[in-house]
């Protein structure tokens, strides 16, 4: 069985659109000053690399992989997406939820002390 | 100066990454089929003729979150627990939550999420409890219940969490209830091992190839699939209250927060 040109097509794209959002915003995470931004080009990145993961256990003909009492073993294995990036990803969107909720609570913290969340002011701060 | 070089390493990298992914098709077979790594965890999901090797869940994700990869998702756990402990030590000392006339929005909006609430708390349970049989699991139960604490802070105002009897202290019991379950379950094949002298192994969920020791995986017809509901439900308790109280400190008044940490402030200054 073999891809047409249209899903090799949509395939790549779908692939070249995650890298570019990617690279933006990792560009937002280093060349932005701002803590808010920074930490919204974080759980973009985040996203953006979870669907990448899932992406790579994709498969055009495919169901998902949860095995049903009707399913014969072997037409479930040969058929069903890849599980291992969908166990990765869960666990991960979940944590990255707990650990952006943490950055905001220390983006809060300084902005509540030094009244700005620019990196630049803030490192000119003493004390 | 510093602009450009920033900009250029990382078109630069993602230019490679786009040709190795690609054109040098490093991830394999794109959409056509899966590794055998694949193949074999869904061929051991839920397989009774392989006694020694499956992990006797239907669900390929929750067979891999909490029997294949196990020690993964308790690392997991541990970073969930260390993030919120950390979000815990920021806000020390801070005032109860709670407390203050909030009003919240209008009766429409209130009857709507009373009704609500109920169908939110139910869908996660179900969630929880069939994480092993179809999609879902303990993780996301757990993000599930969090809308509910997002729901009475917004619609209710932060005042609601005392009239609805959670506060901080409570939903951290909770949590650490969660946990030491998850602690528990971990643990409970050592200690068989310890009192039998029977070969046993720390997460074990089913028997293996030298060892005979297995968690009830059918109660009353019902299948469970061993240590899977188990951990399913004290994950769920876990995550969901460290959302809660999470949220719940994000909803503490503004200038509340304000007076206490200019308070603690002038307490360094005297000392």
């Amino acid at each position: 069985m073999a891809l047409s040109t249209l899903e090799r097509f949509l395939l790549t794209l779908t692939l070249y659109n995650l890298l570019v959002t990617a690279a933006i915003s990792i560009y937002g995470i280093v060349a932005r000053p701002s803590l808010a931004k920074k930490i919204i080009a974080l759980t973009i990145l985040g996203d953006s690399l979870n669907v990448l993961a899932i992406f790579i256990g994709f498969r055009v003909f495919s169901i998902p992989p949860v095995l049903t009492a009707e399913a014969e073993l072997s037409y479930f294995v040969g058929l069903a997406v890849d599980p291992l990036p969908q166990a990765l990803v869960l666990t991960a969107i979940v944590i990255g939820l707990a650990v952006n909720l943490f950055l905001i609570f220390l983006a809060l913290q300084v902005y509540r002390l030094y009244g700005t969340l620019d990196t630049r002011r803030i490192r000119e701060l003493r004390g | 100066m510093r602009r450009v070089v920033v900009l250029v390493s990382i078109a630069v990298s993602v230019a490679l990454l786009a040709y190795a992914t690609s054109v040098a098709g490093a991830l394999g077979y794109l959409g056509l089929e899966t590794r055998a790594l694949a193949r074999m965890l869904l061929a051991l999901a839920y397989n009774p003729g392989l006694r020694e090797l499956t992990a006797m869940s239907p669900e390929a994700v929750t067979a891999i979150v909490w029997d294949f990869r196990g020690v993964d998702t308790l690392y997991e756990t541990v970073v969930f627990y260390m993030a919120i402990i950390a979000a815990l030590a920021i806000y020390r000392g801070a005032p109860k939550v709670g407390g203050g006339g909030g009003i919240g929005l209008s009766l429409i909006a209130k009857v709507v999420t009373k009704l609500l609430i109920p169908m939110n708390i139910a869908v996660a349970v179900s969630i929880a409890v069939h994480g092993h049989l179809t999609p879902g699991g303990g993780f996301q139960a757990g993000a599930a219940l969090a809308v509910v604490s997002v729901l009475l802070a917004v619609v209710f105002s932060a005042s609601s969490f005392s009239k609805v009897g959670v506060d901080v202290s409570k939903a951290v019991a909770l949590r650490s209830a969660g946990l030491v379950a998850i602690a528990v379950v971990v643990f409970t094949p050592l200690i068989y091992s310890s009192v039998t002298g029977a070969q046993a192994y720390l997460m074990q969920s089913y028997v293996k190839v030298d060892s005979g020791f297995a968690f009830p995986v059918e109660v009353f017809g019902q299948l469970i699939s061993g240590t899977l509901i188990w951990l399913n439900v004290a994950e769920f308790l876990a995550v969901s209250f460290g959302f809660f109280i999470i949220f719940m400190l994000l909803s503490l008044r503004e200038d509340v927060v304000r007076s206490a940490l200019v308070g603690e402030e002038h307490g360094s200054q005297h000392s």
